[in-house]
């Protein structure tokens, strides 16, 4: 009985796939600004990965491969998407997200995050990407100029704008919880 | 060999060295700036701090639990949900076509809600019971602020747990009193609130019934009244009114802080 013989592809690692879900799926939260359409792109990168294993090269790192696929696959869906906007708005909404994500039993300052997510999603989509990235996918400069195909010099000037517009966004009086506080 | 001059540090070091991603000896050039420039020092703390509160935020993402459909996916080949022509489809669709479909997936969509006694269940119930009691001008309560000490008592008895009406006169808004409420399964707290405009908010409370994720603040407008909602621990909270959203956002932080703050006082 030689069953898996007649698939010649090779199989990507399961368990390496499985431990990247959780990871692609907050990235594809921030991406997408909605829990179940964040839970569709997953789905389709994890499609697109086994239709792709071939270019897979064992022994690389799986992670940046598959948020490469995921944010290929984003760009192609939005762009169809773009192509219809007249007639169906579905354009990714940044600025639902923060009631897109859960919050901790004990996190204190949930205010705080509540805002600090709004502000992530009015960041520009390109900033928004390098800087999740960097700072809470913790993949290199150079991972993340590939993950996007992009030069590595634009990765830096994106996430150092994409920081001080944050710091600034946080810093605006107009927020109703200063007005609060 | 003469020793060589550091070149000086630049945006992309600093960067790097936030991210921990710059090679041992050029961070010792960063760490000799941080030294002699405060201005720098506080920039790359900022930066640190950023960092972190972002993982805070965006990491209990990964403590969800995987659903099914995209464990298979990573287990085996499976075919692409297309979700961009699901979401297209409608358009391509005769109007007639988009309109029952949109109904239907709606029906399913609240039938499944209903079900899972999701958040958004709760805020529609909750705008159901303001719009009600608030546009009572006579009887908008079972029993009036005068009685709060009753009505607290009588109202955690019911519910099972201590409930607390939060003082908003900082923010211009009176206890008008309270009353109970039918839940889907158990009752509802309300609490009303007035303004000198005769404005009036409501503070809803439950228990949430088992198996509720815990959600950040969610904002939900249902029939023209707003609702900022949460679900802490046990519990499910709710403000509605006809506000707009930052002035909901601005009392429901009150109203947190307040609720945060009997918490942590044990109960006599």
């Amino acid at each position: 009985m030689t069953l898996t013989a007649a698939t010649d592809a090779p199989a990507l690692p399961h368990p390496e796939l499985v431990a990247a879900i959780p990871r692609l799926r907050r990235y594809a939260r921030v991406l997408t600004g909605d829990a179940s359409r964040a839970d569709d792109l997953v789905q389709d990168t994890l499609a697109r990965a086994w239709e792709k294993r071939r270019l897979w090269r064992s022994g690389s790192d799986l992670r940046a491969w598959l948020f490469t696929i995921m944010h290929n696959v984003h760009v192609n869906q939005l762009a169809l998407a773009r192509r219809d906007a007249a007639n169906v708005s579905i354009d990714a909404d940044p600025g639902n997200l923060a009631w897109q994500l859960p919050v901790r039993a004990n996190q204190l300052d949930r205010i705080e995050l509540f805002e600090l997510i709004q502000q992530i999603g009015r960041l520009a989509p390109e900033q928004r990407e390098v800087l999740l990235l960097a700072s809470v996918e913790e993949l290199r400069y150079d991972e993340i100029a590939g993950v996007l195909s992009i030069p590595i010099g634009t990765v830096m000037s994106r996430l150092s704008r994409g920081r001080d517009k944050l710091r600034r966004l946080l810093a605006e009086p107009s927020s109703a919880l200063r007005v609060v506080k | 060999m003469n020793t060589s001059i550091p070149t000086p540090i630049s945006e992309a070091d600093v960067h790097a060295y936030v991210d921990g991603q710059l090679a041992p000896a050029r961070s010792v050039h960063v760490e000799t700036a941080l030294a002699a420039d405060p201005a720098l020092g506080e920039r790359v703390a900022a930066m640190r701090i950023q960092n972190a509160a972002l993982r805070d935020a965006l990491d209990p993402v990964l403590l969800e639990p995987i659903p099914e459909q995209l464990l298979a996916a990573a287990t085996s080949p499976t075919q692409r949900i297309a979700a961009t022509r699901r979401w297209l489809a409608p358009v391509f669709a005769a109007a007639a076509t988009l309109v029952i479909g949109v109904a239907v997936g709606w029906f399913v969509r609240d039938a499944l809600i209903e079900r899972a006694g999701t958040p958004t269940t709760f805020a529609r119930q909750v705008a159901f019971a303001h719009a009600l009691y608030a546009a009572d001008v006579n009887r908008p309560v079972e029993v009036w602020a005068i009685d709060e000490k009753r009505l607290v008592a009588w109202l955690t008895k019911r519910l099972g747990f201590q409930v607390h009406a939060p003082d908003l006169n900082g923010v211009g808004y009176a206890l008008v009193g309270g009353r109970l409420v039918a839940g889907n399964e158990k009752p509802t707290a309300l609490f009303m609130y007035e303004n000198a405009d005769k404005q009036r908010l409501s503070l809803q409370v439950r228990k949430q019934p088992a198996g509720t994720d815990e959600t950040a603040f969610r904002y939900a407008v249902e029939n023209g009244v707003g609702v900022f909602y949460w679900i802490d621990d046990i519990c499910g909270y709710a403000i509605s009114g006809n506000l707009d959203r930052a002035q909901l956002l601005k009392i429901a932080h009150v109203v947190y802080g307040q609720l945060a703050a009997a918490e942590s006082v044990p109960p006599k």
